[in-house]
């Protein structure tokens, strides 16, 4: 998925955006606020994980103006703030969730996964398109009997084509969904991860399933749906 | 829990002072009964003595037995209006004469004062009245002749006590209810510094331990992740040194807050040996000089020959001169200027603590002794501080009676200064 975090200490940012990182996630990592904000209306997230208190616009304002926007993406809320009448203004201000820090990293990635759950594609850990299955935690594709192991990459750009059936996504779009901010692919890094991904998706025997479609890019086309 | 207490002053202090009240009142009361009647008795000695001598010498005359009916008493003497009667009686205690009422032929009364209940007027009606009856033996010379009996309604006196009563019935709980107000207010006014020194502890420990949470949640989270699949030995080592500097923090955060917590109120007065000040500034200084260059800062200590002697601690002392020139180091940008002056003025010493560094704004100049009180929290974390070095300064310098006191420009730099009393 593409998460948004935003903590203002970098000694505690650090180390949550290299956790996500490892389950195959692609952060976007920011320590203040205001530049939260032009990232979250900018970029399509399909989660935001936002400190309480950041300096210029808090955790809390950001969260409400993303939601008065009309924004549907999942937000977590970090913060040290642990009483009930915080949480209960943390979640009044459109949270989905809500963590007391000091949180546990792998209590964190739980709630990543269900809160990435929440679309109807998904059952458990697994996001389904049609007999397709995608299973989160083990990166593998499932179609009947037949299983095929994806590295992250692939994964990722498997989930995002999953979550946008037939919808046409550009070059540049698949590059801001699957590198982070500052992350300069390859020209060619999307072309050859489609590739790639494709080879894969030959085992199973839908390789024909991803669509180049010229000049725009590419989308995935279940043809019996 | 402070509610409780309160109460239970008030209670208790209700109760004593009630007690108090009560028992003076009913003491009063007993007091004012007894002089009102000795005084009532005193008026009715005095009349009936008046009374008795006027009819005196009717006792002597015989004729007093075979002329009953035809008395000269009925007709020179009349009662006083306050006399509800008047007999008189020999010394055989037979009944000679009387005026108004009369109780038998046989003197029944003991000499000296009762109280009695009475029919009112000549017949038995059914209406009685308190009187008070006194007896008094009729001398010649040292000769009983006989005696003499009068009485005086108590009406007057009743009502008077009555009005006391009932002045006492309503007067007291009023003031027992006052009595209750007045603890409860006194109990809160005895309160009020014991609460503001709980609040602040409250919201103290409310800081430290919400301070202490960002160290926990990184060292917490560098772990987990270096743990976490797939392992990377380069990775790990890093957030092993993450781990190190943050426990380090921490543990630099936990001595600053049990030095608050320790010296919070008074330090013990007593061993304290007289100090140069002088002495301690110049080690400082020397410390501080050698790390200046490494900041490619320009550092110089202005300190006075003589020494300057107060009564302190020097290891505090230090500490507060310390936090300065550290916050000075850390906020004065390459190539600035940080200078550390002594000087005497009138009673006091004077310590000044000057950069041009980054400045302070105005709106957080109010807040900056706070603890926890951070300018800027983004830069603030980065240069590692956790806003506690000013408000321990600001605390040693208190306990020494002194001040601190900070003027700043934004941009142009700050300069901080303390002021102890010079009293040995």
């Amino acid at each position: 998925m593409l998460i948004l975090l935003v903590e203002d200490d970098p000694s505690q940012l650090e180390p949550l955006r290299a956790a996500l990182l490892k389950v195959g996630h692609t952060v976007d990592a920011i320590a203040d606020g205001e530049t939260a904000q032009w990232f979250a209306f900018r970029k399509d997230y399909d989660l935001l994980i936002l400190d309480w208190m950041l300096p210029k616009v808090s955790g809390v304002e950001l969260c409400q103006v993303y939601r008065r926007a009309g924004k549907l993406t999942p937000v977590l809320m970090l913060t040290a703030k642990d009483t009930v009448l915080d949480k209960v203004m943390g979640l009044d201000a459109g949270a989905d969730d809500y963590l007391v820090k000091p949180v546990d990293v792998l209590e964190l990635l739980a709630r990543v996964r269900a809160l990435g759950r929440r679309s109807p594609m998904w059952q458990g850990d697994i996001l389904s398109l049609g007999d397709l299955q995608l299973h989160v935690s083990t990166l593998t594709l499932e179609l009947g009997s037949l299983t095929t192991q994806l590295s992250s990459r692939e994964f990722q750009l498997m989930e995002y084509l999953m979550r946008h059936p037939r919808q046409v996504l550009s070059h540049n779009q698949i590059e801001q969904a699957l590198w982070s901010w500052g992350e300069e692919p390859e020209s060619n890094a999307v072309t050859t991860l489609v590739r790639r991904l494709r080879q894969r998706l030959q085992t199973i025997g839908v390789k024909d399933w991803i669509e180049t479609v010229h000049r725009m890019g590419y989308r995935i086309n279940p043809p019996n749906l | 829990m402070f509610d409780h207490s309160r109460r239970n002053l008030a209670h208790w202090f209700a109760l004593s002072m009630g007690g108090i009240l009560f028992a003076f009142a009913g003491v009063g009361y007993c007091l004012s009964v007894e002089e009102q009647l000795r005084v009532f008795d005193d008026e009715l000695f005095s009349q009936s003595k008046t009374f008795a001598a006027k009819t005196q010498y009717l006792l002597y005359q015989s004729q007093w037995q075979n002329q009953r009916g035809q008395t000269p008493v009925e007709s020179s003497v009349t009662l006083n209006g306050g006399l509800m009667y008047a007999r008189w009686y020999n010394s055989n205690k037979q009944l000679l004469q009387f005026i108004g009422s009369s109780s038998g032929k046989q003197l029944t009364a003991e000499p000296g004062f009762q109280t009695l209940e009475t029919p009112i007027g000549s017949q038995s009606s059914s209406t009685k009245t308190w009187v008070r009856q006194v007896t008094l033996p009729v001398l010649e010379g040292k000769l009983l002749i006989g005696y003499f009996q009068t009485a005086a309604p108590m009406n007057s006196l009743r009502i008077g006590l009555n009005q006391a009563r009932l002045f006492l019935t309503f007067g007291v709980p009023v003031t027992f209810g006052v009595i209750g107000i007045t603890g409860w207010f006194l109990g809160g006014l005895a309160m009020r510094p014991s609460l503001r020194a709980y609040q602040q502890l409250q919201q103290f420990t409310a800081d430290a331990s919400h301070e202490l949470r960002a160290p926990v949640a990184t060292v917490l989270s560098n772990a987990q992740v270096a743990l976490m699949p797939p392992e990377d030995p380069l990775e790990q080592r890093l957030r092993l040194q993450n781990i190190v500097q943050t426990a380090k923090s921490m543990s630099t955060l936990i001595n600053d807050l049990l030095f608050l917590s320790r010296h919070n109120g008074s330090f013990a007065e007593t061993g304290l040996k007289p100090v140069d000040l002088c002495e301690i500034l110049r080690s400082l200084a020397q410390d501080f000089a050698a790390l200046a260059p490494a900041q490619s800062l320009n550092f110089n200590a202005h300190l006075p020959e003589h020494p300057i002697m107060l009564k302190a601690d020097a290891n505090l002392l230090k500490q507060a001169v310390i936090n300065l020139l550290t916050n000075a180091f850390k906020y004065t940008p390459a190539d600035g200027k940080v200078e550390l002056h002594l000087f005497t003025q009138s009673h006091y010493a004077v310590i000044q603590v000057k950069d041009n560094g980054i400045g302070i704004p105005s709106t957080d100049l109010p807040h900056i002794f706070d603890r926890f009180y951070r300018v800027d929290t983004v830069r603030s974390r980065q240069t590692g501080g956790f806003g506690l070095g000013l408000a321990i300064a600001q605390q040693i310098v208190q306990r020494y009676g002194g001040q601190i006191t900070v003027n700043s420009m934004l941009g142009q730099g700050s300069t901080f200064q303390i002021s102890l009393p010079l009293k040995l």
